[in-house]
This record gives C-alpha cells, sequence and structure tokens, in this order.
C-alpha cells in the first residue's frame, strides 16, 4: 500500500509477542514508508506501545518477553541471530511519553549520544544542528552548559528529548504519545516539528489523540486487542474506514 | 517543573530530618564529653605533673585488716613532680586538702580544686622506704623477730633516730619485717596523721620518737580538656596506669582494618547489585543468591569471625593481621552494601534507562553513566552506614583473634592489631580505678566518629543531589 517504487524501510511480517504468558501482538503485519509519518492509534491496552517499543528492541527489557515472526529494517531482520539490538537503536531513535532528559546540562543530554558512539569531529555543531532541528535552539543557545535538562519546560524538554535522539542521525525516530503530557501549545509545537522532520526521517508515532493522528500522519495504523485492524493511508482511514470496529472507534463509539 | 519543586522539597525534609537528629546526637555527645571531661583532664593533669598513681595495700599485723594506700608508680624525668624529689615507690598521702586512698581520690582533687586552667595544690607523700628510713636489718632477739635500724638515713637522723635502735610500733602498728616497716610508717600517717609516735628499744631501753617522715611541697597541675583528649587520642597506650592510656593503636588500627575493608567490600558490593540488578537474568540461581545474599545480611556477626579465623586467618595464613581484620569485616558489610545498593538502583526511573538505550547506549553504558551516578547518594548512604556498623563491631575481630591490648601502632597490613570497640571492652573489663573513666572516654570519641561518619554521608548526598537538581 505504500510507494509502489520504494520499498519500506521498516516493516513486521506476522509479528506476535507475549509478555510471559500473555499474549500482547496477535500476527501484525505492515509496512512502514520511507521519510514518511505513519501514526498507530488505538484504545489503551490495544498493543500500540508494545508494538512501537519492538521496533528497536525496547520490550527486550522487560523479563519473560517472547517474540514471534519477523521486523525488518531496510530488509534485515531486526530479531535475528547476531543482530546487537544497540546497533539497531543507533539506527532507530526514540521519544518516549514522558519527557526524560538526564540530569545533566543540555549540551551533554545532546552530546551524550554522540560521544558514546564514538563520533569524531564537531560536537559542538552536531548538538548545535540537533537542537535546530527540535526547534529548541534559540531558547537554550545561552545557558547550553548552565541549564540541566531538568530546567526546561515540559515542552523544552521533549523538544529536547527529540534533539537527544536526532543527535544521533537516525533513520527512523519513533514517538510513544510524544504530546500526552503537554498541554495543546507546546503539542502545536512538537506536531509542527514532526511534520518537518518527516523531510528527513521516518517518523512512527503512537497516539490515542485522533485529531493528531489526522493532523501529522500520510499513514495510520488501528490496532485494537493485539490486532492491526487496518492501515492505511490517513485520509482514507479516517473518512471511509474498512473495518466496522474502526469505524466506530473513530466516530468516539468506544476508546 | 513541579516535579522538580516536590522533589526540592522532599530532599529539603530528608535533608532537615537528618540535620535534627544529628543535632539530638551532638547535644547527648557534648553531654556526655562534659560528664567526660572532668574525669580524663584531672587524670591527664596528674600524669602531666609529672606521676602515675598505683594503688597498694598491707596487710595490718595481728588483725585481719588491709589498708589501702597510693604509691608513686613512676615519675617522668625532668617533671615538676621529679624536680620536687618526688621518685618511684613514694607513697601519696594528701593532693590539696584531700587524704588521698585511692588514686581516683587524687585525681578528683585535682579535678575539683578551685581555679583555672593551672591549679598548683600542695601534695604530702613519704619518700620510699630508704630515704624515709635508711637501711634497716632483720634481727632476732630472744627468738622474737626484731627490725634493726642499722644506717638510718638523714630524714630519720633529723627525727632522733640512731643507728642501732630497734624498731617496735608506728603509731600503734607492729613492725613485723623490714620490708613492711616503711608501710606500717605510712599506715600510721594515713590513720594517725603526723607526727607519729614510734615506739623503740634503743640500747634496752624503751624509747617514744615522735617524728615526721613525710614531705611536703606545691605541685603544678595543668587542667585542660582539649589538649587531655588530644594526647588521649594521640598517645600510645600505657597498659597499666589509667591517666597515661591512648587511644592511638586502637584507633589506628581501627582506620588501617576500614580502609581495607572499604578497599574490598565498595567495589566487590557495588559490582555485586550492579550485577544482580543489571545484568544477570532471572532464573533459579539468581534468585538463589539473592535469597542467600539477603540471608546473609542477617548473620551474626559472630559466625562472621568464625568464616574470618578459619579462611582468612588460617586458610589463607593471613593471621590475626590487619590484613584478616578488614577481609573478615568486608564479608560482614558485603550484603548490607550490596543490599543497599540494589535498592538504590532499583530507585532509578525506568525511564532514565530507556532514555540511554534508545540513543544506542549499551547496558554498561547506561549503567556507567546514567544509572550509577543517579544512584550513588543511595548507594553512598548505604555504604556509610555499613562503614559504621563495621567500625562499631567487636565480635568478629574477636572470634579472629585480633588483640585487645596493643601498645604500638601497626605500621603495615600484616602487623597485629587492635581496634577501637576492643579497646573499650578491655579497659571496661579492668577492676582497677580509672579505667572504667578511660572507656568511657573512648566511646566518646567512637560515637564521635561515628557521627563524623554519618555527617560526610550527609554532606556527600546533599552535594550530588544539588548537582543532579541544580
Amino acid at each position: 500500500m505504500s510507494d509502489p517504487g520504494a520499498p519500506p524501510i521498516l516493516s513486521t511480517r506476522a509479528f506476535s509477542l507475549w509478555y510471559g504468558s500473555h499474549q500482547a501482538l496477535f500476527q501484525v503485519t505492515l509496512d512502514i514508508a520511507a521519510r514518511q509519518v505513519t501514526a498507530i492509534i488505538g484504545p489503551s491496552g490495544c498493543g500500540k506501545s508494545t508494538l512501537i517499543r519492538a521496533f528497536n528492541r525496547l520490550n527486550d527489557l522487560i523479563p519473560g518477553v517472547r517474540t514471534s515472526g519477523e521486523v525488518l529494517f531496510r530488509g534485515e531482520e531486526i530479531y535475528g541471530r547476531g543482530v546487537d539490538p544497540v546497533d539497531v537503536r543507533r539506527h532507530i531513535g526514540m521519544v518516549f511519553q514522558k519527557p526524560n532528559p538526564f540530569p545533566k546540562s543540555v549540551f551533554e543530554n545532546v552530546a551524550f549520544g554522540l560521544r558514546i558512539n564514538g563520533f569524531r569531529g564537531n560536537l559542538a555543531e552536531r548538538v548545535e544542528r540537533a537542537l535546530q532541528q527540535a526547534a529548541l535552539w534559540d531558547e537554550v543557545k545561552d545557558d547550553l552548559h548552565r541549564k540541566t535538562g531538568y530546567d526546561l519546560s515540559g515542552g523544552q524538554q521533549q523538544r529536547l528529548c527529540i534533539a537527544r535522539a536526532l543527535a544521533v542521525a537516525p533513520e527512523v525516530l519513533l514517538m510513544d504519545e510524544p504530546c500526552s503530557a503537554l498541554d495543546p501549545i507546546a503539542s502545536a509545537k512538537i506536531e509542527d516539528l514532526i511534520r518537518e522532520l518527516a523531510r528527513s526521517v521516518t517518523v512512527v508515532i503512537v497516539t490515542h489523540n485522533m485529531q493528531q493522528a489526522a493532523r501529522v500522519s500520510n499513514w495510520t495504523a488501528f490496532m485494537l486487542l493485539g490486532e492491526l485492524v487496518e492501515f492505511g493511508p490517513t485520509r482514507e482511514v479516517f473518512t471511509r474506514p474498512t473495518d466496522g470496529r474502526t469505524e466506530a472507534y473513530i466516530t468516539g463509539r468506544f476508546g | 517543573m513541579s516535579g522538580r519543586r516536590t522533589r526540592g522539597w522532599a530532599f529539603a525534609c530528608l535533608a532537615g530530618a537528618a540535620l535534627g537528629v544529628s543535632l539530638v546526637v551532638l547535644i547527648i555527645l557534648i553531654a556526655i564529653t562534659a560528664l567526660q571531661a572532668g574525669p580524663i583532664t584531672s587524670m591527664r593533669a596528674v600524669a602531666g605533673a609529672g606521676i602515675s598513681l598505683s594503688l597498694r595495700s598491707m596487710d595490718v599485723p595481728g588483725t585481719r585488716d588491709a589498708v589501702a594506700f597510693v604509691t608513686v608508680a613512676q615519675v617522668e624525668a625532668g617533671s615538676p613532680a621529679a624536680g620536687l624529689g618526688m621518685s618511684r615507690g613514694d607513697a601519696l598521702l594528701t593532693v590539696g586538702d584531700t587524704p588521698v586512698n585511692r588514686p581516683s581520690q587524687a585525681w578528683d582533687a585535682v579535678g575539683a580544686a578551685p581555679g583555672g586552667r593551672e591549679v598548683t595544690l600542695p601534695v604530702v607523700w613519704m619518700p620510699r622506704p630508704e630515704i624515709t628510713l635508711g637501711t634497716l636489718r632483720a634481727a632476732s632477739v630472744e627468738g622474737a623477730p626484731r627490725v634493726v635500724l642499722s644506717a638510718p638515713s638523714e630524714s630519720a637522723q633529723a627525727g632522733g633516730l640512731r643507728a642501732g635502735d630497734v624498731l617496735l610500733t608506728a603509731g600503734g602498728i607492729p613492725i613485723a619485717g623490714t620490708r613492711q616497716a616503711w608501710e606500717a610508717l605510712v599506715v600510721a600517717a594515713r590513720t594517725q596523721g603526723t607526727p607519729i609516735e614510734l615506739a623503740l628499744e634503743r640500747e634496752g631501753e624503751p624509747v617514744l620518737v615522735r617524728w615526721d617522715p613525710t614531705a611536703r611541697a606545691e605541685l603544678p597541675f595543668v587542667r585542660d580538656p582539649l589538649r587531655a583528649w588530644w594526647t588521649f587520642l594521640t598517645t600510645l597506650n600505657e597498659p597499666r596506669y589509667p591517666e597515661r592510656a591512648g587511644l592511638l593503636p586502637a584507633f589506628v588500627g581501627s582506620v588501617y582494618v576500614v580502609l581495607v575493608m572499604a578497599a574490598v567490600a565498595f567495589p566487590l558490593g557495588v559490582a555485586g547489585a550492579v550485577y544482580l540488578e543489571e545484568y544477570a537474568p532471572s532464573n533459579f540461581l539468581t534468585r538463589t543468591i539473592e535469597i542467600l545474599v539477603a540471608n546473609l545480611a542477617g548473620t551474626p556477626s559472630a559466625v562472621v569471625g568464625i568464616i574470618g579465623l578459619e579462611v582468612f586467618a588460617r586458610a589463607l595464613g593471613a593471621g590475626r593481621s590487619i590484613l584478616a581484620g578488614g577481609l573478615t569485616l568486608s564479608v560482614l558489610i558485603l550484603p548490607m552494601m550490596i543490599v543497599a545498593t540494589r535498592e538504590a538502583l532499583r530507585a532509578v526511573p525506568r525511564t532514565l534507562r530507556e532514555a540511554a538505550l534508545a540513543v544506542g547506549a549499551t547496558r554498561w553504558e547506561t549503567v556507567r553513566h546514567h544509572v550509577l551516578p543517579y544512584a550513588l547518594p543511595g548507594i553512598l548512604t548505604g555504604t556509610i552506614l555499613s562503614f559504621s556498623r563495621a567500625l562499631g563491631e567487636a565480635a568478629p575481630l574477636l572470634l579472629l583473634g585480633a588483640f585487645l591490648f596493643v601498645t604500638y601502632v601497626p605500621q603495615g597490613l600484616g602487623d597485629s592489631f587492635t581496634v577501637v570497640p576492643l579497646q573499650i571492652f578491655e579497659w571496661a573489663t579492668r577492676p582497677q580505678d580509672g579505667f572504667a573513666t578511660v572507656a568511657a572516654a573512648a566511646i566518646v570519641i567512637l560515637v564521635a566518629l561515628l557521627l563524623l561518619l554519618n555527617a560526610v554521608a550527609i554532606v556527600l548526598r546533599t552535594r550530588f543531589q544539588r548537582r543532579w537538581s541544580g
């Protein structure tokens, strides 16, 4: 369903995931197009966060997690033998629901990813570029070293987290409900940013805010009880859903 | 922002509570110190004047009574006492206006004397036998033992005694032998005062002589609490005289043992906790280890002492050394350190780990750059509390075979040692006058040391927290 010519950057094939004996994802198959915004929507507990955290193997941290099926990044199976999740995460960045800056200076927050990835070059320049990409540079440029991540407002913190993720130049940026802890104005700034970023980065965003999904995304996936119910271009999913459950959800009959 | 403020409040409350508790402890400590400052100061003042005292007793012939009196056991060369002609073996009779029957009465007299830092008190003593009396000879007159003054001293001559006098009684106390003759004089002076009525037999005739054999002088004492405590802390131990007891060997022993323990237990404990918390797979073996560690934290310290004795002192051949002591204590605190460090690591928010991992940090980079620094205040607090406990432990080291009494400062890891709690135990079990005071003074120093450690913990905590929040 994505662009016929371009291969998907990220895709799942019959991907299932269990937390111990509880199955959270059922045979999910979808393709994510490069340099587009894909939104994953659905009610709480439908597995959308689990799915997005499967893309960078962050679920590995939870004891008792098992998977079956495949997740392919540029055609490579990321759950394959010999694949280091650290490598996966260097190419697939993530922004979390609650802003989680490091308790260090703004500069160090952004520079950390570069430092550990052995970046040799002009660190200050890369940090500045990442902060500009995240539309935070003008607000923090005067106290990069003086202020810590905690000294910023909630919206600024979230943009700092985006800058931190962008600093290592990931190909995919996963965003797990990035605006749920923010006020409408801060949310609007992040949404503008997402549209801007999609020119260079593939964005996958989980949201429970359907208006947001409709505003920012090119593609929308609707999930329910661990299953992928519907996936298609956002306009179609919102205007002509093929599945009755999707229609019920987007018209507000449950959720 | 509000989260930050809440955290700030929590820290402020915590720091406030900690400071409050410390303040109460400090006040109690000052009160105890004030109670101990008098005795330890006056004991040191007596020692500073140049004399050490010991208690002697004499059986009164013909009765079942024993009379106690105090002798000068040591006179320091060049001291005021030596300048006055006091010497080892003299009987000390009064200090100030106080008759002295026990050493503590002399210390108390110095402590209670009105005046400031320096006080000069009249002292009465009876010089040792050969100076008081001269040379005595045992003789037998018609089968009865007699004591004959063969060469009277100057003092005896001045008192009216002659060569060849047979000494019968002093103040009514029979003089039964040459060695006891002087004691009879002391007891007579002690019980009846001077001059003493001395019954003699001179050329077959009974003669009564009234004689004052004592010496009198003004002895200067310096009562300086600060110096008294400092000297107590920094002098080698003198086993017999409490006024010269010193805590230095035990103090240095404690410091060395704790340093060895810290060098072993801190890295091992933190590494063990990091492994269990961050790396260990959740399986049967890990769970077993966790249960064992938790149980080990409650092991009686005496049992740890036996482990130390068998493993470190005997099997590994470390003997009763500082090394063995430090290793034994590290076994004692290792489980406590692991438990405390794990708690601190568990308090690190998951979001912080995820943030680091999401930019491609390895597990170690995450732990090293984010988890450990964040958990550091908690780890340090747990560490210092463990250290304080180890510092106060006597039982494991007693079982290990550490000495109770060491008169030298240990020089290296292989030296035998004692620690402050053991030294306190040793002093507290001594029956002699004065050692209870010394034990109490050592307890004050130990408590002060623990308070200092805890203060360091609080300072470190607040310093790191300030760095995080600000």
